[in-house]
């Protein structure tokens, strides 16, 4: 990473003797950072629903499912942090940036208390039915990412993704 | 020199960031999972060639009003498209129906529709979902496969999220559909989905009710569990959905 900075930075320097004043291009852009930061923020949210179920459910499938999808969350969010840390970039998105925008579609605390308070059978389908609704916000995340982002190994983390949490929601929609 | 560089570069991210925000859809929001609706049916592979629903099945967002499954926009015309061999779930004369919120808006109401007909109406005067919606709606009177067209209508919008649920009402042998809440579809269904009679073969692809008896590989098994079979759900490698009997 440093080694490629150093590399733009020539870049940058050679671009202002230059007639041409092209910027160059630039290693990552805001559509990797975005991903990146709110992916993470997903991570942290959706983490709170593994760790609740991996305590409480009845359901076999529900915990063998929470179980894969809490090992690869935390594979990722290591590496999204390592990124965002290389890049300078702060590892959360800024909140104030997201003032209706993200918030709608987070997890929020109440739904993480209802969860909590559900008993049962009921409990095992809250859990079911705030996964699909969270992971499906994952996906759409990853796939901005995959169309828009400039940085190929974060494109290549929200492809496989997207692929994994396609899968989880294909198995979530048949319990 | 190198700090003093590095700003443009965080500069240009930054404005990239706003113009993801931008061009980030809001349009993400909900959709019926159980009994699976159309594009649940998409999204977990239950039907095949569905196109990109199968990403975004909470994403069927159209001016309120419409009784096209896809809500009349222009996306999604697959979901109006009744010559797909849609699974439709066996159910009793009332049917609870569970959404998958993404997006937790305030709300108005959320409708329930068979053909012409509206079966019930839920006022949530503008307030919030929960954690998980659902509503336990009468049939009405309606028999056999029918197509329920759900509609979730937004508070401070003028949208909808739209859902159709196929389901055989009553258990028994199912019939075309008579009166989808659509358009007359420019291809009939041909070979509408049915319910597999006793002792038929097992078919990915098929709704089956608890206690239908299916045979495969020579075995006869019962159903345990109702649930719409998929590749590599064949009964002896999933004991959690069919006892050999």
């Amino acid at each position: 990473m440093r080694r490629l900075a150093a590399a733009l930075l020539m870049l940058l320097a050679l671009a202002g003797c230059a007639a041409d004043p092209a910027p160059p291009p630039a290693a990552f852009n805001g559509t990797d950072v975005m991903f990146l930061q709110m992916s993470l923020d997903y991570i942290r949210q959706g983490e709170q629903v593994v760790e609740l179920a991996g305590r409480r459910t009845a359901d076999p499938r529900v915990r063998a499912l929470i179980t894969e999808l809490g090992g690869q969350w935390q594979g990722e969010a290591g590496t999204m942090r390592r990124w965002l840390a290389g890049w300078r970039q702060p590892p959360s998105a800024d909140p104030s940036a997201h003032a209706g925008h993200g918030d709608p579609h987070s997890l929020r605390a109440a739904d993480i208390a209802e969860l909590a308070a559900a008993r049962g059978a009921d409990f095992d389908r809250t859990a079911v039915s705030l996964l699909l609704g969270h992971l499906h916000n994952c996906v759409e995340v990853s796939r901005l990412e995959a169309a828009g982002g400039q940085y190929p190994p974060a494109r290549a983390l929200a492809e496989t993704m997207t692929t994994h949490r396609q899968t989880q929601i294909q198995r979530l929609l048949t319990l | 020199m190198r700090r003093r560089v590095t700003l443009p570069l965080l500069t240009i991210a930054t404005v990239g960031a706003s113009l993801f925000i931008a061009v980030a859809p809001a349009s993400a929001h909900g959709y019926i999972s159980s009994p699976p609706s159309r594009q649940a049916n998409c999204a977990r592979g239950a039907v095949a060639n569905c196109g990109d629903i199968i990403y975004e099945p909470q994403s069927v967002e159209a001016p309120k009003g419409s009784t096209l499954c896809n809500g009349g926009g222009s996306r999604f015309a697959v979901l109006n498209d009744n010559s797909r061999n849609w699974p439709a779930a066996s159910v009793g004369s009332s049917v609870t129906f569970n959404w998958v919120l993404t997006a937790r808006h305030a709300t108005s109401t959320w409708e329930y529709f068979i053909g012409g007909t509206r079966l019930a109406s839920f006022n949530d005067g503008g307030a919030q979902p929960g954690a998980t919606k659902s509503h336990t709606v009468g049939m009405g009177g309606f028999t056999g496969r029918q197509t329920v067209l759900a509609r979730w209508n937004i508070a401070d919008t003028i949208n909808a999220f739209y859902s159709c649920v196929d389901v055989n009402i009553g258990g028994g042998p199912t019939t075309p559909p008579t009166t989808p809440p659509t358009t007359p579809p420019t291809t009939p269904p041909t070979t509408p989905p049915t319910q597999p009679p006793a002792g038929g073969t097992w078919q990915a692809g098929t709704a089956y009710g608890v206690g239908s008896v299916v045979t495969y590989g020579g075995a006869s098994y019962s159903c345990r569990q109702a649930h719409t079979a998929l590749t590599g759900w064949e009964p002896p490698n999933v004991p959690a959905l069919w006892a050999r009997i």
